[in-house]
């Protein structure tokens, strides 16, 4: 790998550092399993609950490296042909129609069947060869030169199948092409896996994989994340604000607020130019982050309450 | 060597670790060193535990595991003259010498050889208290003690004293050492145990307590069964070639068939009406019935329960609105339900369903009835449950009595069982896996 590569994984806080200058705020553990996953060359598994940043880790992390990111949406049907190449059918084609002539000139003069046959083996599979692969995600990862960042979202979305020969990719970093060969990495791509838990991921991957879990970020560190994310808000607002959705995050809601909400919440109150929280701006603004009409009736019922600790607390 | 110890532990409290994570530990402990606990730590977790669950085992094991710092209360411990004294045992030396780094090594040897980590009981707490002071040479100490408090000795006063104080407090050490080795390596077997008795274990007879962790064993069953599902419907995608769509598909390449389709085979999933008994015969047995029940409606979406006594009502609702202890509760209590909790009425309750939802029975629902069939010598309405089994594609009935007690005394389930596809004793968690097999075969 390169000797810019190196010094960016030096040390872990130089990774922390280097994260957080992409705007990305983010708690040493993760910085650790970067640091781990470049130095073992393995990939991450990351899990936690929707919207605390899992994908965005990813995308971070391609800025930070600066490598291109590819990523592959998974979901439930998603196959090779999707994920890891396809042949060009049309071109292959095109091709055999315009190079009809040439193959009459070369079968010219056999007899028989068996010896057109034998006089086309000697040409290749020209048809079945890389310049007529269609690489998918996977295998563009593969072949970048540089290396590259590969996501691979949701991959709990996906089906045990798919998650089978993820694992030829995620172990040896190559794509068995069956009338190619194999096809293996230039450099090996630095490789994050997305989970939100709507199914246990099978033991092999786990095995192969470095595992991160993301929890909700604590007050401060969310306060940073808000910090970075919406310079416009105010001190104190953003603090009264964390406040406000860590209390959220205690009731039994059916869609409990992400960081991504939180951050669209600061956002909707910078725009309506909020100085402090209130109970009727909170009261108007409660769908911002809360997504279904029973969570928005338990919260609304406590809004009041909510507002006066989060003012009050310190 | 010490890592081994740790994984050893861990998977002891239930972490499946294999050998490859093994690997990665260890080449993840030599990239971050041994000095920041916390990066120690993350970088351990990372690659060793891969799920919510197993990190938060983590975490407890790693605590407990590297909090160990031994001899602590050495440090305070300065024996009146540090100078090495000639002609003891070693460790009478060390004693003296205060020799903190010393002892703990000795200790950690000792507790090596004598195999500490495969304490089980703590029954075996002294046992291996004596043998891992008997390895550290206590025989010595002993007789060095011995002989410095015979009074024509050359030994000063003050180390017999300071070698005597020192005794007391390694055997505090040893114990306290002992303490945390039952707790890293025994914790989990009473877990094991738990888990393997309550898969057994008749449903009747659990406590309260466990209901928490009986809801995780099924909820892990119902898991695979989703796992299943999926796989199932993955072949049906294949099924057979669709001929229109692949000649419409495949104008485009000449009409050369390029990319076949293929028509989808329908899935056949269960749809489900349970009928729970939670008359007071059945009491215990119902709650985990009603507990399934639950797990099955957070994992299936077409189903419809019912739970009956003397008269039968419909409690989908309640399944689905509310948290699992509360929902048993009120279940239980039949509150707010207009469930009459009186002489069990399986003639009525029948008739109930008939009224409410029979004509929602089709040929791909599946009925079961979860009950004991005691109706008190009522009128078992035996033509309504008749007509269930010719309207539905299947009745199965779940039955926490063993097979001896049907049909006798005012047991009717001899005369129920005729229109039943299926009828099973069921009052353990094998049992239900047994029946969810069943149910979930398509071709029942």
């Amino acid at each position: 790998m390169e000797k810019t590569m190196l010094d960016k994984f030096d040390s872990i806080s130089r990774i922390q550092k280097g994260l957080e200058g992409t705007g990305y705020i983010c708690s040493q553990q993760i910085a650790t399993t970067l640091y781990l996953a470049f130095h073992l060359d393995k990939p991450i598994l990351v899990e936690g609950p929707a919207g605390v940043g899992k994908t965005e880790l990813a995308k971070a992390s391609a800025v930070f490296l600066g490598l291109p990111l590819i990523r592959l949406q998974c979901y439930e049907g998603l196959d090779e042909s999707k994920a890891l190449y396809e042949w060009k059918y049309g071109k292959q084609l095109l091709y055999t129609q315009i190079l009809k002539d040439r193959l009459n000139d070369i079968l010219q003069g056999s007899g028989t069947l068996a010896e057109s046959v034998s006089k086309l083996r000697q040409h290749d599979d020209i048809f079945f060869s890389p310049d007529f692969l269609e690489p998918r995600p996977l295998l563009k990862a593969l072949l970048q030169e540089q290396g590259a960042v590969l996501l691979v979202d949701e991959v709990d979305k996906s089906d045990p199948e798919f998650e089978a020969f993820l694992l030829e990719v995620l172990s040896d970093y190559q794509v068995s092409v069956p009338e190619v060969g194999t096809i293996a990495a230039t450099s090996k791509p630095f490789v994050f896996l997305t989970s939100n838990n709507t199914r246990e991921m099978s033991e092999p991957l786990k095995r192969r994989c470095l595992h991160l879990y993301i929890p909700f970020p604590e007050p401060n560190m969310e306060r940073e994340i808000l910090r970075a994310r919406v310079p416009d808000l105010s001190q104190t607002l953003r603090s009264h604000l964390v406040a406000f959705i860590h209390q959220v995050r205690k009731l039994d809601l059916k869609k409990v607020p992400s960081v991504s909400e939180t951050i669209d919440w600061a956002r909707v109150l910078v725009l309506l130019h909020a100085s402090d929280l209130k109970p009727d701006l909170v009261s108007e603004t409660l769908n911002v982050f809360l997504k279904f009409e029973e969570d928005l009736e338990i919260v609304r019922e406590r809004v009041f309450e909510f507002t006066q600790n989060a003012v009050k607390a310190p | 060597m010490v890592l081994q110890e740790f994984l050893a532990s861990l998977r002891n409290a239930g972490v499946r670790v294999s050998m490859s994570e093994t690997l990665d530990a260890a080449a993840a402990a030599k990239t971050v060193g041994y000095q920041d606990r916390q990066i120690l730590k993350d970088s351990l977790s990372t690659s060793l535990a891969k799920s919510l669950r197993e990190k938060r085992i983590f975490n407890d094991c790693f605590d407990r595991f590297f909090s160990a710092e031994s001899m602590k209360s050495w440090d305070d411990f300065s024996p009146a003259d540090r100078v090495p004294v000639p002609d003891v045992s070693p460790l009478a030396a060390m004693i003296l010498t205060g020799d903190r780094t010393g002892l703990s090594v000795s200790m950690s040897v000792a507790a090596r050889r004598v195999d500490v980590s495969a304490i089980s009981f703590f029954t075996q707490k002294s046992m291996y208290i004596q043998r891992i002071l008997q390895e550290m040479g206590q025989e010595g100490l002993k007789q060095d003690i011995y002989r410095m408090s015979e009074p024509e000795g050359s030994w000063s006063k003050q180390s017999l004293e300071a070698l005597q104080a020192g005794r007391e407090r390694l055997f505090e050490e040893v114990r306290d050492f002992v303490e945390k080795q039952y707790a890293l390596h025994a914790s989990s077997v009473p877990e094991q145990i738990m888990e393997s008795y309550l898969k057994r274990v008749s449903l009747s007879n659990v406590e309260q307590r466990d209901v928490e962790r009986m809801r995780r064993i099924i909820q892990k069953m119902v898991q695979r069964l989703n796992d299943r599902y999926s796989r199932r419907r993955k072949t049906a995608r294949k099924g057979t070639l669709d001929l229109k769509t692949t000649l419409r598909k495949n104008i485009s390449y000449h009409g050369l068939i390029f990319e076949p389709c293929w028509k989808g085979k329908k899935i056949d999933r269960p749809e489900l009406m349970v009928l729970c008994d939670v008359s007071r015969s059945v009491q215990a047995y119902s709650r985990f019935m009603l507990l399934f029940l639950y797990s099955l409606h957070e994992e299936l979406a077409r189903i419809r329960s019912f739970i009956f006594c003397t008269n039968l009502v419909e409690v989908s609702d309640v399944f689905k609105e509310y948290g699992v202890q509360e929902a048993l509760a009120k279940l239980e209590s039949g509150a707010s339900l207009d469930l009459t909790l009186g002489r069990t009425d399986y003639g009525q309750s029948l008739q109930d369903f008939r009224e409410k939802a029979l004509n929602r029975v089709t040929r791909r629902t599946t009925v079961i009835l979860l009950g004991d069939a005691r109706n008190n010598y009522g009128d078992p309405r035996t033509d309504l449950l008749k007509r269930i089994h010719e309207l539905s594609k299947r009745v199965l009935w779940l039955n926490p009595e063993p097979p001896a007690y049907w049909g006798t005394g005012d047991s009717e389930m001899k005369r129920y069982s005729p229109y039943c596809f299926h009828v099973q004793q069921c009052s353990t968690v094998t049992h239900l896996e047994r029946v969810v097999d069943f149910l979930l075969r398509t071709q029942g």
